[in-house]
């Protein structure tokens, strides 16, 4: 009985840095127009709209928080095999993971600007300083938060693989679940403010992102200020939902008929959003109504 | 009808990027052998430097590769190239002394395979497909190998397996402190995935120039020597670890501050807080 | 995520001559296993490719919009296709490994795919959420007129001038099924290769099971990870780009991935068995 309510504790605090880190991921990936956003800010001054964006393209955020984490996690783990404080190793680690991270940031920014020459579209080295720092800040807050979580899974849950491994695992879910949640929020309704509310951005309008801001040049700070008030805290209930629920059914239900219980209850969880799901879907469906009249000849 | 996007057009031909690559990973890898002959660890920073060749080998294969479009992400190319890589590289350390041409005869049999049948099963018809994953498979393979003997001093499997436990009186289990026991392959697996895809999808565009690219791949190898040099401290004794990782941060500062200067040279301009240039005119 | 725009040339045809040549390698690889280490070698073998064939079948159902998807241009999920599934496919692993160093086999594996589910469910779910709360933005699938699971008409739920937008309740079935296959998928190569390494390390090694289980436990779970993505990228690279689910015409192109995941899987298990068998 204490096992499981020292299990519950931790799955909690788990699951409360795991949001912690969903939202800080997905702020830094829109500071920094990481992910699918991205083909926008590239495209826009090929299209002749030059901006004053960040566009740090480091692969997409799967494999680039899968990096950062899975870095932060093997030098965490360094630090620890030379008898380092686990707390001690886990700030390090993230320190060094976020100093890569900066500097792939700078790099994909610098690349990808100087290749688009063609198009006049200037590097604006006062962009490179401040946003790179304020991406690294968050980029720390989502490394230190997942780096530890994977931390107490190990030492504190007991589950078999060693923390890289585990880094490798949750680093990927992380950059999965934040992208997916978070890249719309930015993409459509961030970058294309200037297009009709409650539609999709038509595909003749790409390219067009919104430059300006309520005063002077809009800045890839003002993106990350509008996209931490929804995108964000959204991708961290996601990623906080993925990685408590998942702990939460095998700690309390693993022991129930020799591992069917959790299996059972995971089944329900799955159902439960299913339904919510539909509900969301009938919802969107009946109160914003079809966009155009019915084809009746054609169904 | 495949649509080849850019030509490599000047610039050092893709072979002469190819052989150079190989030859100077494999002799970086066999340099680390002055290891067990001095029965030291002082020369692990070789392994990093024969990651940093594979790794503007393989930039350069990903351009190729890419220039078609292959309709999804550059990263995907750097995920299957360590994907094969990793397998063919823990094969090739069971061979002992030859482990680095074994990981390149292993990872060129597992690459024309995985070309193969993305080329003609799945049927996406592109010409480079085959030879690029094949080379990205070896390039994959001695990454990996590379960073294995810049952490743990050896490319044998035992080497990689079987911990030293000296270091500062540590008494955890030998087999646990390890290259494969610790999972530190793994960060070695996503930091070289990463560096390979990284360089050509940092400065795709139409203003792409080759040596701006290879110069960000130099840049990306020696960042990863530098962090994976820090994390060797807890298994090589902490001279060699020094070594590599003074190394690794003088070359990261010097072809940083080249692809700054490189970046500069190609931008259209290079401005410090100055609004959007008014060029809607023409 | 990339702004190669070209479309490859790949269409939707079969290739008869290799498809029969992946089959003859598939069956070689098999034979050659079966020669050199029969037994709990050859069972690995044959539980890696399951699963590997597992995962490169889930992620056909996984809806991937990639780029235009965030920007409301297309459905499904705003991020690559072998990474997403990477994404649910790895969250399996976590469970099922977790449940393989207490329970069975069939318990681990059936772990391992409701993990994978689960993720995508909720992933799913948010992105749902955030396009009908976030933006006004109703899901329309832009490849079908009607969802053949709730018979909501899809049409006219489309903005003008986008392909559509969201997930429609089929393409959220899709990504659940994706998620479980690959989570499943990728557990079983993890367990068959783990076992492997467990029974055969200590002799090869000298030293105790206990000893080795880090060992045994750090390369099964790397492999693994490398054999999926192998497979998740292979079957990218069939998709070319994005899918909307099993009712995107895309999806039958799977019996070529199926072929070249089943011979992958069998290329990357041997040379992982070798290591062991050597």
């Amino acid at each position: 009985m204490n096992n499981i309510v020292f299990g519950i504790g931790i799955t909690a605090l788990i699951g409360a840095l795991a949001a912690v880190a969903g939202a800080a991921e997905d702020t830094e990936s829109n500071i920094g127009s990481q992910g699918d956003p991205n083909s926008q800010v590239q495209l826009a001054p090929q299209m002749g709209y030059i901006h004053r964006i960040f566009n740090k393209a480091i692969a997409g955020e799967p494999p680039a928080y899968g990096l950062w984490i899975v870095l932060g996690a093997g030098l965490a783990w360094s630090f620890m095999a030379m008898q380092l404080n686990a707390v001690l190793a886990i700030v390090l680690g993230s320190v060094l993971a976020v100093f890569v991270q900066g500097v792939y940031a700078t790099t994909a920014y610098v690349g990808r600007t100087a290749s688009l020459k063609k198009f006049g579209q200037p590097i604006y080295v006062d962009i490179l300083k401040s946003m790179t720092t304020v991406t690294m800040a968050h980029a720390f807050i989502a490394i230190f938060c997942t780096v530890t979580l994977c931390y107490l899974m190990n030492a504190a849950l007991g589950h078999p693989f060693p923390l890289p491994l585990l880094g490798f695992v949750w680093g990927i879910a992380l950059g999965a679940a934040g992208s997916a949640t978070g890249n719309p929020y930015y993409g459509k309704e961030r970058q294309y403010q200037n297009q009709k509310f409650g539609a999709g951005v038509p595909i003749a309008q790409s390219g067009n992102i919104v430059r300006y801001a309520e005063a002077g040049e809009r800045n890839s700070l003002d993106n990350g200020f509008f996209t931490a008030k929804l995108g964000g805290p959204a991708s961290g209930v996601c990623f906080g939902l993925i990685v408590f629920l998942e702990l939460w059914r095998t700690i309390l239900f693993e022991n129930i008929s020799a591992g069917w219980g959790a299996i059972i209850i995971g089944v329900l969880m799955i159902l439960v959003f299913t339904i919510i799901d539909r509900y969301i879907e009938v919802w969107g469906r009946k109160t914003y109504g079809p966009y155009a009249k019915p084809e009746e000849a054609k169904s | 009808m495949t649509v080849k996007v850019e030509v490599v057009e000047g610039g050092v031909p893709h072979t002469k990027i190819m052989v150079a690559g190989i030859v100077a990973s494999l002799v970086c890898l066999y340099l680390s052998y002055l290891n067990v002959l001095t029965n030291t660890e002082m020369f692990s920073f070789f392994g990093g430097l024969a990651v940093v060749s594979a790794l503007i080998w393989g930039s350069h294969t990903i351009k190729v590769l890419c220039s078609y479009g292959i309709g999804t992400g550059v990263p995907s190319a750097g995920m299957i190239s360590f994907g094969s890589g990793v397998i063919a590289m823990l094969l090739a350390t069971k061979f002992g002394i030859v482990a680095p041409i074994a990981a390149l005869i292993i990872g060129v049999v597992v690459g024309v395979i995985l070309g193969y049948l993305s080329n003609e099963v799945l049927n996406m018809k592109i010409p480079a497909m085959i030879q690029s994953l094949t080379e990205l498979a070896v390039v994959g393979a001695f990454t990996l190998m590379g960073f294995a003997v810049l952490m743990t001093g050896g490319f044998t499997f035992t080497s990689l397996t079987t911990g030293s436990i000296t270091i500062l009186g540590v008494a955890l289990p030998s087999f646990q402190v390890t290259f494969i026991g610790g999972s530190l392959i793994a960060t070695a697996f996503l930091l070289g995935a990463l560096a390979v895809q990284h360089p050509f999808n940092a400065c795709l565009g139409p203003g792409w120039t080759q040596d701006r690219m290879l110069m960000c791949a130099a840049e990306c190898g020696f960042l990863s020597m530098f962090v994976a040099a820090i994390m060797s401290f807890a298994l090589v004794p902490a001279g060699s670890a020094i070594i590599s990782t003074i190394i690794g941060l003088i070359g990261w500062a010097y072809t940083y501050c080249k692809y700054m200067g490189l970046s500069k040279r190609d931008a259209a301009s290079w401005l410090d807080a100055k609004p959007i240039p008014e060029v809607e005119g023409h | 995520m990339t702004a190669v725009a070209a479309k490859p040339a790949a269409g939707s045809a079969l290739n008869p001559t290799a498809m029969v040549v992946g089959v003859v390698l598939l069956l070689i690889i098999i034979g050659a296993c079966w020669q050199l280490a029969p037994g709990l070698a050859f069972m690995a073998l044959i539980g890696i490719i399951v699963g590997g064939v597992l995962v490169g079948f889930g992620v056909h159902f996984v809806p991937v919009g990639g780029a235009p998807a965030a920007m409301g241009q297309a459905p499904g999920i705003a991020t690559g296709v072998a990474m997403l599934a990477a994404g649910g496919g790895l969250a399996g692993l976590f469970g099922g490994a977790w449940a393989a160093s207490q329970e069975g086999l069939v318990v681990s594996v059936v772990t391992g795919g409701v993990g994978g589910g689960l993720m995508m469910a909720i992933t799913c779910m948010m992105v749902n959420f955030i396009y009908v709360y976030g933006m006004g933005i109703p899901a329309a699938s832009g490849k079908i007129k009607v969802d053949p699971i709730t018979g909501d008409t899809q049409t006219e739920y489309k903005s003008q001038g986008t392909e559509g937008h969201g997930l429609p309740f089929v393409s959220f079935v899709g990504g659940v099924i994706g998620g479980i296959l690959g989570g499943a998928g990728g557990t079983i190569i993890y367990i068959m290769l783990l076992n492997l390494y467990k029974a055969t390390l200590p002799t090869m090694m000298k030293a105790t099971e206990a000893q080795i289980l880090p060992i045994a436990i750090s390369a099964a779970g790397i492999f693994a990870i490398g054999i999926f993505l192998v497979n998740a990228v292979l079957t990218a690279y069939n998709i070319t780009g994005t899918i909307e689910g099993f009712h995107d015409p895309k999806f039958k192109r799977w019996p070529r991935a199926v072929v070249a995941s089943a011979a992958a899987s069998a290329l990357c298990g041997f040379v992982a068995i070798l290591i062991v068998t050597m």
